[in-house]
């Protein structure tokens, strides 16, 4: 009796809703047994942390981090100094939940969240063709999600950039070590911003290889000539836009002062 | 919680403010629906506050309605970067344009006597809104572009989901603090809005736009405006 209290039992797989909870919010930072992506393979979780400290990290990683604690400072080194976000709408039993997945799946021998869920095919010409043509646009994606340039930019797009609303995704090859971290990314962005439209517009495994091959290839390329000042001449673009218009209006009524009072004053004397 | 409050509570609370105030004013005030005229105390400095600040805000208006009608549409026009461009630079001139005129709006009530004295609080309340909401538009614009996209991938969805009735706050919740600071500060123009001049706006039929110019004189005794 005293174990069924304790908690649910670690044989039963646990529901389906946990699954897809772990699938949409942590599968593409982590593996459960297929190696370190942009965080930690999950595999064993529960048997080298207890579960006290998961619950503190869980709730809010930023604030943990920040607060020294030598755990959490640590995983952040390990992992390129970036921060796990905070899942919105986290609670206790939910943190439960993912763990007790976690423990589930770690002891099977190959767990549901092991493998990259991309092809291994290598990347060619042709995806980087294609990830350029996804990323500006010029090419749709098929379910419907917007193109990357939208909200970021890298260093081969002309004129004013990409958008600023995201970060610059020149060196993010680089930066997340290839392109296994970036697919997993990728196939289920989890940023806050990205994470409520594609999960809604997901994006197709072939159309990642394409991004992912783009982005490889962008990161060669990054620091050969940095841009920035790109808002400064789009400041000057719109003050140039608006005078021209101040100065249209002002041809366009020149009369304005002469037109009512003049004419009648004519009228009267004819 | 703070996420809920702005971006649902408030929301509801200032379209609540608008639709009960304005109909009420409109039944009961009639005649206040204006936003009295002062060309006729003053008519050369007001063309180059009252002209760009009208055409200018209402092109961006029509932009944001797009985004909010069209958002798909709208996507697939800035899915060509030379028609990005045009639109992103066409909608910042336009609000430079509607931040110059507001600008010279202000100058021109503060620094003349005759326009001071029929300037009410309300309308000093408004004009400080419509400045931090240019201001901080046009800071998103620059910063955090390119918004005629972003505006119809995620902040559409959320006006939606108010209309709804299902907030779905996640899409904004995430968003820089400028872009939320613009939609705070939009939500309380719109619930002064029925307490000040700009209930003008909701006065049919609008030919301001292409009728030839006027002069204006008023004919409501002050005390009673």
């Amino acid at each position: 009796m005293a174990f069924l209290a304790a908690g649910p039992l670690r044989s039963q797989a646990p529901p389906s809703d946990v699954y897809d909870d772990f699938r949409n919010n942590c599968a593409s930072c982590h593996t459960i047994g297929g190696g370190p992506l942009t965080g930690p393979d999950l595999k064993g979780l529960t048997e080298r942390t207890d579960r006290a400290w998961l619950h503190r990290f869980l709730s809010d990683p930023k604030a943990l981090i920040d607060a020294g604690d030598p755990r959490a400072a640590q995983l952040f080194q390990e992992f390129r100094g970036s921060y796990m976000p905070t899942l919105p709408g986290m609670t206790a039993e939910r943190i439960d939940a993912l763990i007790d997945l976690i423990e589930y799946e770690s002891g099977l021998e190959k767990s549901a969240f092991a493998g990259m869920r991309l092809p291994e095919r290598p990347l060619t010409e042709a995806d980087v063709l294609r990830g350029q043509a996804l990323f500006l646009g010029d090419q749709p994606l098929a379910r419907g999600g917007p193109a990357c340039l939208h909200c970021h930019s890298t260093v081969s797009v002309p004129g004013f950039g990409g958008g600023r609303l995201g970060p610059d995704l020149s060196t993010v090859y680089a930066r997340m070590e290839g392109r296994k971290a970036l697919g997993a990314w990728l196939m289920a962005p989890p940023s806050p911003v990205m994470a409520p439209v594609f999960q809604r517009h997901p994006l197709e495994e072939e159309e990642v290889l394409g991004l992912v091959a783009f982005l490889q290839e962008e990161s060669r390329r990054a620091g050969v000539e940095p841009v920035q000042g790109r808002e400064v001449d789009l400041l000057l673009a719109g003050s140039s836009l608006a005078a021209l218009v101040l100065v249209a209006f002002d041809f366009l009524w020149r009369r304005r002062y002469r037109a009512t009072r003049r004419p009648l004053l004519e009228s009267t004397r004819r | 919680m703070h996420d809920f409050l702005f971006f649902a509570v408030l929301p509801y609370s200032s379209l609540a403010i608008f639709f009960l105030v304005t109909i009420q004013r409109y039944r009961q005030r009639t005649f206040t629906y204006t936003s009295l005229s002062s060309q006729f105390l003053e008519n050369r400095w007001q063309f180059w506050a009252s002209v760009p600040f009208h055409y200018g805000i209402l092109g961006v208006l029509a932009l944001h309605a797009a985004g909010l009608l069209l958002p798909r549409a709208l996507l697939a026009w800035n899915n060509d970067l030379i028609r990005l461009y045009v639109l992103e630079v066409g909608s910042l001139g336009m609000a430079l344009m509607a931040l110059f005129g507001l600008v010279n709006i202000m100058l021109r009530r503060a620094r003349n006597p005759r326009l001071r004295a029929v300037t009410t609080f309300g309308d000093w309340v408004i004009y400080v809104l419509l400045l931090i909401q240019f201001l901080t538009g046009i800071a998103v614009a620059l910063f955090h572009g390119w918004g005629s996209s972003w505006f119809a991938v995620s902040l559409s969805p959320w006006l939606w989901s108010l209309f709804r009735l299902q907030p779905e706050v996640s899409f904004v919740a995430a968003m820089p603090l400028l872009v939320k600071a613009h939609i705070v500060n939009a939500f309380l123009l719109i619930a002064v809005f029925p307490f000040t001049r700009l209930v003008h706006i909701l006065v049919v039929p609008n030919q301001y736009l292409w009728r030839k110019t006027q002069v204006v004189l008023w004919n409501l005794s002050r005390t009673r405006s």
